[in-house]
């Protein structure tokens, strides 16, 4: 299986980057928000899958990307690229300021924390007025750029886990996974638990970050309330969690399931469609709180590189 | 090294003033009832507990007030009461988190360490489905990673079967005989006496005395923190 | 804009601020009793809160059900509906990692704001009854926000005095103790997660029908009070019950005093930064609570 795996994979590269010469615009840009996701999944999982502390709060780099961006490319004219690039490293920048309080709060309280800090940014967005457009939004000049932003989205998912490849291969991810382990031990085994969780918050919100900035331009215009939903944070979490938290390649696994049964059914059931999330939430969260790669990996003792 | 140290939960004085002195290249031995302070005295030593009032020093330098991490980079390592490996690491893993030399000379003491307490088999096992005195060695040895100068062990033999346990306590003479200081928590008597060169007996969180371990086990007054008056 | 400060309006922000912080003291010791008893947070306690305030909009609308009256009905009701959660659903993460009990909690409420949109649409109700104020020397207050406060004191003395005289409210608090010892003690601690579900549940509902007559009521008005309801056993002191009052009354104050003082829309920014720095520096609460 370890043999044919690369292989398998290196195919699925080049197809999916020959795709959009063949494909429909709305193909791609359906398999450009399947690219998000998988981004989005992955790098909750840097954080909250390897160390632990869970992020419930996620979709505030992604706010912070899209508002960056946004910012950058509507009033001072940036290319949407490099806006998007700044995204990420505003995003970074907001995960410091955040994360050297509250990576401190253990289990409950740094997830009240993370759940709040979305709140407030979707506040102080509403309110700057002047930089933001407030509840109005903020509308970008129009760009027909669905397939360079097709090749960018998919960078981004494709870096964010071969970052996780890395990590999780590493002895820095295996100091990671010390902390959700048992913190206390691997404080008292000489590990800097503070430090490591603070690089692998850093690391997990470059991605949101630009992906938020990505999906800014490409959908041409951003509000509070669609830049910072809750229900972002988690989808994110239930596919990571869905796939199997923790894993190189659970996340990527979670968020093409997720996404293609949304794609397929919740279309069918507009009004269903969140009850529905509701139920398959409950449902992951009480059946299979490992979630798939992790019951394989449990039960056939396999490797963490699949 | 350990000077007049109080630690105090709430009303609860758990440690009163208790020093210790160890010397490099000897196995001491902490013993007392339960509830003695022993644990909480190792908390304070490894900064998992900030003591009170009173110093801690090591090699003449003060450790109390660094962090955990930081007093494990001074040289001390240690063992809990209650077994804390890291379950969803290999017991290879969970040794090689514990330095930071390069990959490969970490993977080759990490093995060596496995072999020393017979355990290279189940190095690619995850920690967790080890049995519990198979997970007490993973530990034991994962404090040995850094060769530090001073390991503490909290109750090294509890739960461990005798073929085990032999190897343990072997494992902690040689231990001293390279020079090492090792300071353990422990109730099984004959382990202590067997071992311990020297023994401080705790009582209601002040050292009750210190000496040799047959002079303290007829001492009146640790028989009578035993068995009660 | 400068707007000049007197002191009669500082006055009248503090009385806001207090009869508003009445109300979510008691909402917020709903969600610090299921915190304090199972360790869970209860994210769902918001559209519980919502289901509370449509029960008194329906009674209203169709049986024309006096607001305050439909307590004796939005409470028992809600009551019912939190032990079958708890049977059905909760208690299977009574112990398991934060992340499970949120995301179940999350699902839950999901959930229930999609079924509150499916039965009763996400067009926006109110229950007009009670509008004008009363007027005291150089202050005024809404009749509705001083019967609210009324009626969220009452509640509050009540469930305080249940917790700290009957057997029931002793075993609720043995168990937010110890759970162990609670059992040792033969206390069925099953059955006191039903009742603290429950009776939470009921705390949200009263909300509910307090609010029902002052805001406006739609599927998604509960969200903001389980935050709310964060912030309060936050600075109160988790497990701390009497601290939830201290911290339901501080939080009024602070958002009224923000708005004041700097503007209605960071109020909740100035809540979260005050959250986080308790967190931080007292992460058992400003009463000492449990850690």
């Amino acid at each position: 299986m370890a043999r044919w795996l690369p292989a398998g994979l290196l195919v699925l590269l080049v197809l999916l980057a020959l795709y959009p010469m063949h494909g429909t615009g709305y193909g791609i840009r359906t398999m450009l928000q399947l690219f998000m996701w998988i981004a989005l999944a992955q790098s909750w999982n840097l954080i909250s899958g390897l160390t632990g502390y869970v992020s419930f709060g996620h979709v505030a780099f992604f706010g912070m990307g899209a508002y960056t961006a946004g910012i950058l490319i509507g009033t001072l004219g940036w290319p949407w690229l490099l806006a998007c690039l700044a995204g990420g490293v505003m995003a970074m920048v907001l995960a410091l300021v955040i994360g050297w309080p509250c990576l401190r709060l253990k289990g409950p309280y740094f997830a009240i924390a993370m759940l709040g800090l979305n709140e407030v940014l979707r506040v102080i967005v509403s309110y700057y007025e002047g930089l933001t457009g407030g509840g109005n939004g903020l509308s970008l000049p129009t760009l027909h750029a669905s397939v360079p932003i097709y090749y960018a989205m998919g960078l981004v998912a494709l870096s964010v886990t071969a970052l996780t490849y890395v990590i999780v291969t590493s002895r820095f991810g295996l100091r990671l996974m010390t902390i959700r382990e048992d913190e206390v031990a691997a404080e008292a085994m000489g590990i800097d638990t503070f430090r490591y969780k603070l690089y692998a918050f850093l690391l997990s919100a470059v991605g949101p970050g630009i992906v938020g900035g990505l999906a800014a331009r490409d959908q041409g215009y951003i509000e509070p309330t669609s830049v910072f939903p809750l229900i972002t944070t988690i989808t994110m979490i239930v596919m990571a969690l869905f796939g199997g938290k923790g894993t190189i390649w659970g996340p990527v696994l979670g968020a093409v399931l997720l996404f293609t049964f949304q794609e397929l059914v919740w279309a069918r059931f507009i009004y269903l469609h969140q009850l529905l999330f509701g139920a398959i939430i409950i449902t992951v969260v009480l059946l299979m709180p490992r979630g798939i790669l992790g019951v394989l990996q449990q039960k056939y003792n396999l490797p963490r590189t699949i | 090294m350990v000077d007049r140290v109080v630690k105090r939960f709430g009303g609860v004085t758990a440690v009163n003033k208790v020093s210790l002195s160890l010397e490099a290249g000897r196995i001491y031995g902490l013993i007392g009832p339960k509830g003695s302070g022993k644990t909480t005295l190792f908390n304070c030593i490894t900064g998992v507990d900030q003591a009170d009032e009173g110093q801690i020093r090591f090699k003449g330098q003060r450790i109390d007030g660094l962090k955990p991490h930081q007093i494990f980079h001074q040289g001390i390592g240690r063992t809990f009461q209650v077994i804390r490996v890291f379950p969803e690491l290999t017991a290879l893993e969970n040794l090689l988190v514990v330095t930071t030399d390069d990959y490969a000379a970490a993977r080759a003491r990490a093995e060596d360490l496995l072999r020393f307490v017979k355990l290279e088999r189940l190095a690619n096992e995850y920690a967790g489905n080890l049995s519990y005195g198979q997970q007490k060695l993973v530990e034991f040895v994962r404090v040995l990673m850094t060769d530090p100068e001073l390991v503490l062990l909290d109750e090294p033999a509890a739960g461990v079967n005798r073929t085990l346990l032999n190897e343990l306590l072997d494992a902690v003479r040689t231990l001293r005989d390279r020079g090492k200081t090792v300071l353990l928590v422990e109730h099984d008597m004959k382990v202590v006496m067997g071992l311990c060169e020297t023994v401080f007996v705790l009582d209601h969180g002040e050292k009750l005395t210190e000496g040799p371990p047959g002079v303290i086990q007829t001492d009146e007054r640790v028989i009578e923190a035993y068995f009660g008056r | 804009m400068t707007v000049v400060i007197t002191p009669t309006m500082i006055g009248q922000v503090i009385i806001s601020g207090l009869l508003a912080g009445a109300l979510y003291a008691m909402v917020a010791l709903g969600l610090g009793l299921i915190f304090g008893v199972m360790r869970v947070l209860n994210v769902a306690h918001g559209p519980l809160l919502m289901l509370g305030a449509y029960t008194t909009f329906w009674l209203f609308q169709l049986l024309g059900l006096n607001p305050y009256l439909s307590l004796l009905v939005s409470m028992p009701l809600l009551f019912l509906a939190g032990v079958v959660l708890q049977r059905v659903l909760v208690h299977r993460v009574v112990d398991a990692p934060e992340l499970s009990s949120l995301l179940l909690m999350f699902g839950v409420s999901i959930a229930l704001v999609n079924l509150a949109q499916l039965g009763f649409t996400s067009d926006v109700r109110s229950v007009e009854y009670l509008t004008g104020s009363f007027i005291l020397g150089p202050f005024a207050f809404s009749k509705s926000r001083v019967i609210a406060c009324a009626f969220a004191l009452a509640i509050t003395a009540g469930a305080f005095v249940l917790l700290k005289k009957t057997r029931l409210g002793k075993a609720i608090r043995a168990v937010s103790q110890s759970r162990e010892v609670a059992q040792v003690c033969g206390i069925n601690v099953q059955r006191i997660h039903l009742i603290t579900f429950g009776a939470a549940s009921a705390l949200a509902a009263a909300g509910g029908t307090l609010v029902a007559v002052m805001v406006a009521i739609q599927p998604e008005m509960g969200q903001v009070y389980t935050f709310k309801s964060f912030l309060v056993i936050v600075l109160g002191g988790a497990g701390n019950y009497p601290g939830a009052l201290l911290g339901g009354l501080l939080l009024g104050l602070i958002e009224q005093l923000s708005s004041l003082f700097i503007t209605t829309q960071v109020n909740e920014a100035v809540a979260y930064v005050l959250l986080v720095l308790v967190l931080l520096l007292r992460p058992t609460g400003l009463l000492k609570g449990r850690s």
